[in-house]
């Protein structure tokens, strides 16, 4: 069982808000650096090495490739290494693609985790009282996917022993995919109408829904909750008064280490890898209840 | 099969065809070591290159451009310096020519709406880097044209100015934008 | 006072002539099991969705439907959601939310109970049904069994005193049919619902219902015990379609001519041979079958075949030789891997180890072209997967282009094929909206189309009405004695003991038996036919209630 399946919503919810804040107010490398390496860990804690391994080949050679487009269009930055058709290639534009490129992986590792650990019903459960309408809409559509997938394969399996366009070639593979997704899409029409029967038959729409929930707020949900929200809180207050300040053109600004660094890196590394300790924690703790049994 | 063989060959020649297109030199190969030499015959225009407007809007300028290094103590990138005018020559390629002599860096985009070059920065100091209505402009014997500067054709003895504004043109004193 | 009582209905769907439910009148009692059996099309569903307000379909309705002797219609919205449970037949599209427990709570979430209330309710029913396993898990997860459990259950959590179920084991298989039916069992004995139940698949709920209610184009035409059906069955005043679908013991009770109540389950209908009849003719004769040389369609020979490197062989030493022009019948328990079989003989996955040959020929040495184009065809479990277009015959003709028919052949050929198949009349017909047989012969005809010389089917029956098996069974002949090549994967043990050539088990990645359909179900003890299963140890080789009556027959009524 991982940890933040445990955890309350709120407090999983608000650690993810604050981290993505973090890491998509600011550029500052070191910023950028830490909130890469927490969310890729915390993947890998979530979903195992092997998944990471295969994201990770994925999204390496896309950070690779942003850091060689990047000074392609932007020719700011005053360290030259070359001319390319007439127009320089500098240093800094490189370094700004790299770490431009790591906030981007990080927010979407960060998402990644945030939909391996809040499902649709920890959405509702959060957002329900609020929007019950749109948040039943929502729950609906991540119920659909899967049901939606394996009709794909179906369908595709179907035609495939048809013996419509089973040949090697790519085009042919892409236009088979689309005669699918046709059928797919009818498919998905009939069947939700046979959905809305289901859900009329019990009571939906009567007036006075209320919205039923699992999770019950601990005291180290509450404790979690409070320290993301002090560290978040802090870290912004850090940040917006210019703490994380950091310029790539013309110039990189060097990186210093005044107390207000060393306090701004030291919150962000705690509320970063609150996450990995508490899933650390969680497996190590359960290896050694297992071994006491 | 077959079609997908088409394919890659149709990616393989895009390859070919975007790198035969690409030229690479070192920065030595792009600076000119040496410029046309004023000879007595020889038509000439002049050239300065200044940003004083920023000192008046030193708020908004990026901080990371607020050193002596980017923008000089008195204004002047380029004080009035005279070049030798070659038939033809436009507004952008005497720019092109001074910066290059001069290793200063410089960035411009062809612009196809205009038809002409327009110039983004000149030595790290880009349009909107010192609020939302900076940028770089060209005035001639002291008019500002209302067209590109590689479209500006130059004759013996002009007067280029390339200007830092921080009010689109008012307060260099574009009459145009003065009155719009 | 009646629960449920229906006076004088008649109901028109709006846009159709044709009346869909005529004179309909019947009362049910509180605690009955009612169950409704007929053809598809003749009004089940209708009448059905007519006792559920909410999902009262549009078109104009005569009569009277009381429920505690107020008409349905003037029912309070809440009264109705809650005692009114209403199960549908696809587990698949019923359920809603992503997470068991939230489908649970999602009707007491509808009718506004509070955190505590759901809790103690979801409780109780979760322990009721034994789903505290699966409790958290996400419903995409399910089996199809566990699905329809699940369905059923976020129905009772309302506490409903009538529960209303539109075929709910027609797309589960065998075992999980019969759990299923058990936990229906379950409600109707020890709480006391009133159940109504829609079925095709008799065995075992004939049993348990203590009224039927057999319908025949919108009318009813019989509603009494089910011991007393037996006896109207040989009296003639239903039709004999809808007799083909009954219990074994209530068909050989029926054929035999008899009156009075009928026996039910198989216990009921050995006790009653074996009392009635003698037994001094065992066997039943069998025409002598020609020995001869027969042609191998599809050989295979120690075949493996596993879909990724890390998992296990689904198939494991593979050996199975199907002959030309036979129909082939390959039974199998749920999961055994049965569609990954057909998989494989369809050339669609290809062995890791063992031969395949095909008319003698390596499965390699075939392209697309040859091998779907004129020699293999396989219809889906699901043969909705076929259709791309709005109507069946543009459908048809869509696919005449891609299999590259010469145009001024489609038609005339999609024309000669929809005369034999009998769907001519559903041209012009959304294939969605035709039935499940419909749908079978649309996809079915798709198929043949391609001229096939074998075809695969998966599951063919599943879902269908025994009238429906019985015409399919007559187009499958046809095809053979045009020379197809016919392969089954199926559960439907009864099918194949009435229709197959030869069948096949299916067990552990091989086929471990293969014999002619009498022998090989006159051999099986427990994965047989209910007439084999009722008429051991009297009779050997009765696999068939066809054959059982000619055996009761033949060695006559003991005084």
């Amino acid at each position: 069982m991982r940890y933040f399946d445990r955890l309350h919503p709120i407090s999983a919810f608000c650690y993810f808000l604050m981290m993505l804040l973090v890491a998509m107010l600011t550029m500052h490398p070191v910023i950028v650096t830490v909130c890469y390496l927490s969310s890729v860990t915390f993947l890998g804690m979530l979903i195992g090495g092997r998944k990471l391994l295969s994201s990770l080949a994925y999204s390496v050679p896309l950070v690779l490739m942003l850091a060689v487009t990047n000074p392609m269009f932007v020719h700011r930055g005053e360290t030259i290494l070359f001319f390319l058709n007439d127009n320089p290639v500098t240093r800094e534009a490189i370094v700004y693609g790299v770490f431009a490129s790591m906030m981007l992986m990080s927010v979407f590792y960060l998402c990644r985790c945030y939909s391996e650990i809040m499902t649709a019903d920890k959405f509702i459960y959060l957002f329900g009282r609020a929007i019950p309408k749109l948040s039943l809409v929502l729950s609906m559509i991540l119920a659909f996917l899967p049901k939606m997938k394996r009709k794909f394969r179906e369908i595709d399996e179907a035609q495939r022993a048809l013996g419509i366009y089973a040949t090697e070639s790519y085009v042919d593979r892409i236009r088979s995919r689309m005669r699918v997704l046709s059928i797919l899409l009818t498919n998905s029409f009939e069947t939700s109408v046979e959905t809305a029967d289901s859900m009329r038959a019990r009571g939906y729409g009567l007036r006075g829904r209320t919205s039923y929930a699992i999770y019950r707020f601990t005291p180290s949900d509450a404790m979690y909750l409070l320290f993301t929200l002090a560290a978040g809180g802090a870290l912004f207050a850090l940040i917006l008064s210019g703490g994380a300040d950091f310029s790539y053109y013309p110039a990189l600004t060097p990186l210093t280490w005044s107390p207000r660094d060393a306090a701004l890196t030291l919150l962000l590394v705690t509320l970063a890898g609150s996450s990995v300790f508490m899933e650390v924690k969680e497996t190590v703790l359960w290896h050694y209840l297992r071994s006491g049994i | 099969m077959k079609k997908d063989l088409l394919a890659l060959a149709a990616v393989v020649l895009i390859l070919v065809f975007v790198f035969s297109g690409t030229k690479i030199q070192s920065v030595d190969e792009y600076y000119l070591t040496h410029i046309d030499d004023i000879r007595e015959d020889s038509e000439t225009v002049f050239l300065t290159i200044r940003c004083d407007t920023v000192f008046d809007r030193w708020d908004d300028l990026d901080p990371a451009l607020k050193e002596e290094k980017y923008i000089p103590a008195d204004g002047m990138i380029l004080s009035r310096t005279e070049y030798v005018l070659r038939a033809g020559d436009t507004v952008y390629d005497i720019l092109d020519r001074a910066v290059r002599y001069n290793k200063i860096q410089m960035e411009c985009i062809y612009s196809a709406n205009y038809a002409s070059v327009y110039v983004q920065g000149i030595h790290h100091l880009y349009e909107f880097d010192c609020g939302e209505l900076s940028g770089w402009m060209y005035m001639v014997n002291g008019v500002f044209p209302n067209y590109g500067c590689s479209k500006y054709n130059l004759s013996d003895g002009d007067e280029i100015v390339w200007c830092y504004t921080c009010d689109l043109g008012r307060d260099v004193g574009c009459e145009w934008q003065v009155g719009s | 006072m009646a629960l449920l009582e229906i006076r004088n209905l008649n109901f028109t769907y709006s846009g159709k002539e044709e009346p869909a439910l005529k004179d309909i009148s019947l009362s049910v009692e509180s605690g009955d099991f009612v169950l409704l059996c007929g053809e598809s099309g003749c009004g089940k569903t209708t009448l059905l969705k007519l006792l559920k307000p909410e999902l009262r379909p549009a078109g104009r309705c005569e009569g009277e439907i009381l429920f505690l002797d107020t008409p349905t219609d003037k029912l309070d919205a809440r009264t109705s959601v809650t005692e009114i449970g209403y199960v549908m037949q696809n587990p698949e599209n019923q359920t809603v939310t992503d997470k068991v427990w939230h489908e649970l709570a999602f009707g007491l979430e509808s009718l506004g109970e509070s955190t505590p209330v759901i809790r103690r309710k979801v409780a109780e029913i979760c322990g009721f049904f034994g789903i505290g396993d699966w409790y958290h898990k996400k419903t995409s997860e399910l089996s199809g069994g566990q699905k329809q459990l699940l369905a059923l259950a976020s129905v009772m959590v309302m506490n409903p005193r009538v529960l209303i179920l539109d075929e709910p084991t027609a797309q589960l298989d065998p075992i999980a049919a019969a759990s299923f039916l058990a936990s229906l069992r379950k409600i109707n004995e020890e709480l006391g619902i009133t159940v109504i139940i829609a079925e095709h698949r008799l065995e075992e709920v004939f049993p348990m219902a203590n009224r039927v209610l057999l319908m025949d184009r919108a009318k009813v035409c019989l509603y009494d015990t089910p011991r007393r059906v037996g006896a109207l069955l040989s009296g003639g005043t239903v039709p004999h379609k809808l007799a083909v679908g009954m219990p074994a013991a209530v068909r050989l009770f029926a054929a035999l001519g008899e009156s009075g109540e009928s026996p039910l389950t198989v216990r009921e209908g050995k006790q009653y041979i074996a009392t009635h009849f003698y037994d001094t003719e065992k066997r039943c004769e069998l025409p002598e079958k020609p020995a001869e040389e027969r042609e191998v369609a599809i050989g295979i020979a120690g075949g493996y075949f596993r879909y990724e490197r890390e998992t296990p062989d689904v198939l494991s030493g593979l050996d199975l030789e199907i002959y030309k022009n036979e129909i082939l019948c390959i039974l199998g328990a749920n999961g055994a891997g049965k569609t990954t079989l057909l998989r494989v003989l369809s050339g669609v996955r290809r062995l890791y180890k063992g031969k395949y040959r095909l008319w003698g020929k390596k499965i390699k040495e075939y392209n697309t072209n040859t091998l779907y184009r004129g020699n293999i065809a396989c219809l889906p479990q699901n043969p909705q997967n076929l259709f791309v277009k709005n109507t069946v015959y543009d459908d048809l003709l869509e696919v005449t282009k891609l299999f590259g028919i010469p145009k001024g052949e489609r038609e005339e050929k999609i024309g000669r094929l929809a005369d034999r198949l009998g769907i001519t009349p559903l041209f012009g017909a959304h294939p969605y909206d035709l039935s499940g047989g419909e749908q079978q012969k649309a996809a079915l005809l798709k198929l043949l189309l391609m001229d096939p010389k074998i075809l695969l089917l998966d599951e063919p029956t599943k879902g269908l009405d025994p009238a429906s098996k019985v015409t399919f069974a007559a187009i499958l002949a046809d095809l053979k004695k045009e020379g197809k090549t016919i392969v089954l994967v199926t559960h439907d043990v009864e099918f194949a003991a009435e229709y197959a050539d030869r069948c096949a088990m299916f067990f552990d990645g091989q086929i471990v038996s293969v014999a002619d359909r009498v022998d090989f179900f006159s051999e099986n003890r427990y994965y047989t036919t209910a007439a084999a299963r009722m008429t051991r140890p009297m009779f050997e080789n009765a696999v068939t209630v066809e054959m059982a009556v000619k055996l009761c027959l033949e060695n006559g009524r003991r005084p």
